[in-house]
């Protein structure tokens, strides 16, 4: 027999057991929620990429294909060359885009190292800036090079590799400038490296946004469909392939005000592939 | 013998015969030998661990070693003949790499991601004030190591 006294606090432990469950229930629900959100992002941010590939490599495409059947049925020279412009500026782009995208599948594949020759850096600079040459004029871009280094200024480094982390920062100078404005190339060779400023006189980059542009997948603006290469895969290559290069990167932007890249690469003396000296002769087997 | 120069953040595996030479300071390789299918692999990594920002290459312990075992079942070995050495992780004075036990945390996600995979250790020289040299045979999945006064930002 229980009396009421007995009842009641039973009653109560077994309310407060329930209020301790349901609290820690609570807890649990909101970790899953966390847990759940980060998976959202990741697959959302996945399935962007596969819309950002899409883009990026099927509307050049398209619009080469339709360009060059039209080309066929045009009896005005002016106009066949001016579509002729067009298909090359698309294939220009497919063509950036391509060696961005396989060179992040090298890089994460661990299958891409340095492959170091004489590099003759002005040379290299301008026949980059030769080749942006239609951007630059579609886009009325000023491009200015102040350089310190004879012309004929030579260092070892990985002459591809460094023309891609050049290209993807002049790429998005002219991609982000606005018409008519400057673009300034610095070219100096300090602290035994080659350093290389672009800057831009484009949008800028928000100070929060900053930290993100180095980051695959992610762009300051998540707009897909006006993507054009954005912020976006180029800069986190640029960013591993300069590391491999035992270089830095980094930018400085004020919104609106434009935005500066600096890129430090050394150069590679022969000795750094060099082992080391031995302590003693005798080497162990493992 | 084909020679084959292991750079940091990349990694190497083949079925053919290679001489594969790599310098360690404060990075770790994993060495994973298949003994029935005959094969080798090995990675260089310089970080422990990818915190999800930039690209997910072999510069990092967990991607490089999980990387590494993908390349080898590619190949056609199998997980349960795998086993696997370490090397590196020294705690060198490096102006490259400012990050407080770098060395040790390169060590200890060695161990951590081998033990997830459930592939055992078999040999390891890792840890000291020394970098070393070693030449990986995947022939064999033997390996000679030197100790060296110095490295370069390995």
């Amino acid at each position: 027999m229980i009396n009421d006294s007995t009842l009641i606090s039973e009653l109560e432990k077994r309310f407060n057991d329930n209020k301790k469950a349901i609290a820690e229930l609570e807890e649990m629900t909101a970790q899953l929620k966390a847990v759940n959100r980060k998976l959202e992002e990741s697959e959302s941010l996945k399935s962007h990429f596969i819309s950002n590939i899409r883009n990026e490599i099927i509307n050049p495409f398209t619009s080469i294909i339709n360009l060059s059947k039209q080309i066929g049925s045009i009896n005005d020279i002016e106009k066949a060359k001016r579509n002729a412009a067009l298909i090359h500026g698309e294939a220009f782009f497919l063509d950036f885009q391509l060696k961005n995208i396989f060179a992040a599948a090298e890089l994460e594949a661990g299958e891409t190292f340095p492959q170091i020759y004489s590099v003759n850096v002005m040379s290299t600079i301008n026949g980059l800036i030769e080749s942006y040459q239609s951007n630059i004029t579609a886009k009325k871009v000023n491009i200015i090079v102040k350089s310190s280094i004879p012309d004929d200024f030579t260092f070892k480094s990985d002459p591809g590799k460094l023309t891609l982390i050049y290209s993807n920062l002049l790429n998005n100078a002219i991609l982000f400038s606005k018409e008519g404005g400057d673009i300034e190339i610095t070219v100096s060779f300090e602290f035994d490296s080659i350093v290389f400023v672009v800057k831009d006189s484009g949008i800028g980059i928000e100070e929060d946004k900053m930290k993100l542009i180095f980051d695959r997948f992610k762009r300051i603006d998540n707009t897909i469909n006006t993507l054009s290469s954005g912020y976006g895969l180029g800069l986190s290559v640029a960013k591993a392939i300069t590391d491999m290069l035992n270089g830095t990167i980094s930018v400085e932007s004020r919104v609106d005000d434009g935005s500066t890249f600096t890129v430090l690469i050394p150069d590679v003396h022969m000795d750094t592939e060099a082992t080391g000296t031995a302590i003693d002769e005798n080497g162990m087997l493992f | 013998m084909d020679k084959y120069y292991l750079y940091p953040a990349t990694l190497f595996a083949s079925d053919s015969s290679y001489e594969v030479t790599t310098v360690l300071g404060s990075c770790v390789a994993v060495c994973l030998w298949d003994n029935v299918r005959q094969i080798g692999g090995i990675n260089h990594y310089m970080l422990p661990l990818w915190n999800g920002q930039g690209l997910a290459t072999p510069k990092y312990g967990n991607i490089a070693t999980e990387k590494l075992l993908q390349r080898m079942l590619e190949l056609g070995c199998s997980k349960s003949s795998i086993t696997a050495k370490i090397f590196g992780g020294g705690e060198i004075i490096d102006t490259h790499i400012s990050s407080f036990n770098i060395g040790e945390r390169n060590i200890q996600i060695a161990k951590e991601t081998l033990a997830d995979l459930k592939i055992p250790i078999v040999g390891l020289s890792v840890g000291g004030k020394l970098g070393r040299k070693i030449i990986y045979y995947t022939e064999s999945g033997k390996v000679l190591h030197k100790f060296i006064e110095k490295t370069l930002g390995n």
